[in-house]
């Protein structure tokens, strides 16, 4: 009112104007000595949304699935066919606005003096002179008296529907020209009405204003930005991409459902992924945003098997290709979302053209455009040079031998993608993070999703796999470092003491009187250099009926499980040290014999070799780093031409060979821990029988661990 | 900090506001990650009239990373371990699937769920599916016979079972269930 510079005078315009200014405190006044022209921007949000449409144009039809957030989502744009009529359904529409100019004559005289216009001249010139000419109507109606506020009031009700220009279809028509300029103005002002709204975070369940929240583009879900910045940034940290999505439940599957709805099967697939640019918007950090992009880009490279790779050892990038697009700065590139069909018909035909033909060799490298080979791995050498493949065992360090070594023994590929698994922790039941596939971690075979517990369970015809009733073995981990990667892995699984120290005092004991359930032997396999496997076949022959139900399984680590014994429990091998005849160390065959608890696999133990040596427990238990346990169970499968280096590893983790009660003299000596009669019988048949190939121990540092156990 | 506010406030709802046929309380003051749960045997199954615990550990990371739920008392399901504590595979539960939008409450629901439609297709006991699909009367009897061996009177927490804690770095490669 005061900007108005009202005083008391009697002057009825004084009076009107400060009851308008007080109805409609958004009223200004054009320039600050003239108070009787005022100003007033009346807001076009229809009751009911409105379909906006946009006559062809050029501009229209090239972009006709623009995407616009905040736009309902229903630019159904290209959906009726051929003609091009771009629609948007808008809530908001840009004001109209009024200049009012009550002359000195008014309101006795003559009537106030309206103009109206909008930015942009959305709104067509009959309406605007209709409206205009409204106001001197409406004075006249009311006998020539004060008509300020019947007025505003007039063209509010007008605005609602639009001043009458919707059609009955519900629909608006408006110059394209303008689009733009009103889409625009739709988003700013469903934004602003979004911050003012309060929304209940799913995650935090705080109660947060939409200016502190995030909603999802689209699924329309809202969460605040702080829970979205948690979850993604700590999933991309952590290279988790398939948790980068919406956080509601179900609601991949929600829409999956609605979509499935919809004629058209081609687009099982709704997205869920979240787009970097959304990601840049809740917002996250472009240092993150750029990892998950260079994260996406990089899976896709691997997850397809045709992707070749920069020679250069310092470079390691992947060849261009038509299919993988590099990502430019925080864009992903085209092709990544169209992936599926197309990537699956492109390997068939790849691997139909094989040999490949001169020029198709050529691969240049994405990072530092280096020209090579793609079958020699040379520099280019121009399609007329008829080059052999590289051998790449030749060509691998020491240190790449052990990490592929390594992955042999404690990975089981996707048999999807080939992707590496490790498993750290549960069931054997495992879902590939790279490609989602199902599948068991003992064999490797693909699962039915729709149910993968059959597999470790009778098939319905009443068969069973090699696999039946396994689905927990293996439950803490696969590995060396089993264990220590994880909270909930230190000291087993749940059942598991806490200490990570093994209860060695307890073997005898244990070993005494507790009955458990089945007795699993873990043996290691005999690997690639095919050393004699007699052992197995000792107790798989006369002593079977010991030892009843037998079933081996599985190409990597080989499990045995025995039931039916009284005093059933969990054996390993002994480790021991022990090359082959003329055999280098890596061809060295290890085992061991450790006596489990009945239930609490995590309190696996090396047993003292020479019987229970009490006095030795202490140390023992000291110096078994965490997951000691479960690495030593790991051990126990490891395969036999384990390198050096893994060696060291494990060397290292138990500080040494003081750890061990062992004399480093008398590897010869290694007893087993005698359970009890029945039992020590097969197992000294079977320690004998690995005892057969042995050879006298060397000193070297690498072995001691193994010979002190 | 968030994680802690957010079971802060899933722990007072719980309590004031129980899921039915449970009791909730914090298996030791000083620590939310840890609860534990009594939970009623649903009517009109043969769990009726036995108290089973529950122990639920929320990872650090929690509402991000699923709780992990045994059960502190033996029970005879086609969907639990027979053993102590009893492993559950439930849906909701595996890394895959948890959102950080689930509640506890969601999960406790679930489990009761569980007790009172067993899912045979989708069991960790296979040779008790088999019965319940099978042989309904015999599977009943055994398991009312392990509600009278094990789940009358108070719910004993064995502490050193439950004592586990929170699970679940992100497994390289591949999530287990």
């Amino acid at each position: 009112m005061d900007s108005l510079g009202l005083d008391d005078s009697d002057e009825p315009r004084d009076v009107e104007l400060s009851s308008l200014s007080a109805i409609y405190p958004e009223i200004q006044q054009v320039h600050p000595d003239d108070r009787y022209t005022i100003v007033l921007d009346i807001p076009v949000t229809p009751s009911k949304a409105v379909v906006v449409s946009f006559p062809a144009t050029q501009e229209a039809s090239a972009d006709p699935e623009q995407r616009l957030p905040h736009v309902n989502g229903n630019g159904n744009a290209a959906q009726n066919g051929g003609t091009v009529v771009d629609q948007q359904e808008l809530a908001h529409l840009p004001p109209v606005h009024l200049e009012i100019a009550f002359g000195h004559d008014y309101p006795a005289e003559k009537p106030p003096k309206i103009a109206i216009s909008t930015t942009p001249p959305w709104l067509p010139a009959e309406t605007i002179k209709k409206l205009e000419d409204d106001g001197p109507r409406l004075w006249e109606e009311m006998g020539r008296d004060i008509v300020g506020f019947t007025y505003i009031d007039h063209v509010q009700q007008a605005a609602e529907d639009v001043f009458g220009l919707v059609d009955k279809t519900g629909a608006l028509e408006v110059d394209p020209q303008h689009k733009i300029a009103i889409l625009d103005y739709d988003i700013q002002a469903r934004r602003a009405a979004f911050e003012r709204e309060t929304f209940d975070c799913g995650v935090c369940l705080d109660p947060k204003k939409g200016s502190a929240c995030h909603k999802m583009m689209d699924c329309g879900h809202v969460f605040c930005i702080d829970c979205l910045q948690d979850c993604y940034n700590k999933a991309i940290q952590e290279g988790d991409l398939a948790a980068v999505r919406c956080l509601e439940p179900n609601c991949a599957k929600a829409r999956e459902k609605s979509a499935a709805r919809l004629p058209g099967e081609k687009k099982k697939k709704v997205r869920t992924r979240i787009s970097p640019s959304e990601l840049l918007q809740i917002p996250l950090d472009q240092e993150v945003v750029k990892r998950y992009v260079t994260l996406r880009y990089k899976t896709e490279l691997e997850s397809d098997k045709n992707t070749i790779y920069c020679p250069r050892p310092w470079c390691n990038g992947a060849a261009r290709s038509k299919k993988h697009k590099k990502p430019q700065g925080l864009e992903l590139g085209e092709a990544s979302d169209d992936s599926g069909d197309e990537n699956d018909q492109d390997g068939e035909n790849g691997s139909k053209k094989k040999p490949y033909s001169g020029a198709e060799l050529l691969a240049i490298c994405e990072e530092c455009s280096f020209a090579f080979c793609s079958r020699c791995l040379q520099s280019w050498h121009g399609e007329f040079f008829r080059c052999t493949p590289r051998r790449d065992k030749e060509e691998l360090t020491a240190e790449e031998q052990a990490s592929l070594e390594y992955m042999k023994l404690h990975t089981t590929p996707c048999p999807t993608c080939a992707a590496p698994a490790q498993k750290t922790h549960g069931c054997n039941h495992m879902i590939c993070q790279r490609c989602q596939s199902h599948f068991c971690y003992l064999c490797s075979a693909w699962l039915d999703p729709g149910n993968p517990y059959q597999h470790f369970n009778e098939m319905p015809n009443g068969r069973v796999t090699g696999c039946y009733m396994r689905l927990w073995e293996l439950e803490n981990g696969d590995g060396d470092d089993v264990g220590l990667g994880f909270a909930g892995g230190v000291g087993g699984g749940p059942g598991g003491d806490d200490r990570a120290a093994v209860d060695v005092p307890d073997l005898p004991e244990v070993g005494a009187d507790e009955p458990a359930d089945d007795v699993i032997i873990w043996r290691e396999n005999p690997g690639p250099d095919g050393l004699p496997f007699e052992p197995v076949e000792a107790f798989n022959g006369p002593e079977e009926e010991n030892v009843a139900p037998v079933v081996i399984d599985r190409e990597g680590p080989l499990v045995l499980r025995i039931g039916g014994q009284e005093e059933n429990r969990i054996i390993t091998i002994l480790e021991e040290e022990d090359g082959e005849e003329g055999g280098d160390s890596s061809n060295s065959m290890r085992s061991k014999l450790v006596d489990v608890g009945p239930l609490s696999s995590a309190e696996v133990a090396p047993a003292p070799p020479n019987g229970a040596e009490e006095d030795e427990e202490e140390p023992l238990a000291q110096q078994q780093p965490p997951g000691g346990a479960q690495q030593q169970r790991r051990n126990n499968i490891n395969n036999n031409n384990q390198n050096q280096n893994q060696n060291n590893r494990e060397g290292d983790g138990l500080q040494g060979g003081d750890a061990w009660p062992v004399a480093d003299d008398d590897p010869e000596a290694e007893g087993v821990l005698i359970l009890n009669a029945e039992q020590a019988a097969w197992v000294r048949q079977f320690v004998q029988l690995a005892l057969d190939d042995e050879e006298p121990e060397d000193d070297d540092q690498d072995d001691d661990d193994d010979a002190q156990r | 900090m968030a994680s802690q506010k957010r079971i802060a406030k899933e722990l007072s709802e719980c309590m004031a506001n129980p899921p039915a046929g449970m009791r909730v309380s914090l298996a030791n003051d000083a620590d939310v990650h840890k609860w534990h749960i009594v939970l009623e045997g649903p009517p009109n199954t043969p769990y009726v009239g036995g108290t089973f615990g529950l122990v639920i550990v929320l990872p650090p990371e929690y509402p991000f990373k699923a709780p992990v739920v045994t059960f502190a008392t033996r029970i005879y399901h086609p969907n639990v371990t027979n053993d102590t504590p009893g492993k559950i595979c439930l849906g909701l539960l595996k890394t895959e699937n948890w959102k950080p939008s689930f509640k506890i409450q969601t999960v406790l629901q679930a489990v009761r769920g569980l007790l009172v439609e067993p899912q045979p297709d989708d069991p960790l006991e296979a040779r008790i599916a088999d019965e319940f699909r099978s042989d309904r009367k015999e599977f009943e009897k055994n398991a009312r016979q392990y509600v009278t061996q094990y789940a009358k009177g108070p719910v004993k927490f064995d502490k050193k079972l439950t004592s586990t804690a929170g699970d679940a770095a992100a497994t390289p490669g591949a999530s287990s269930s």
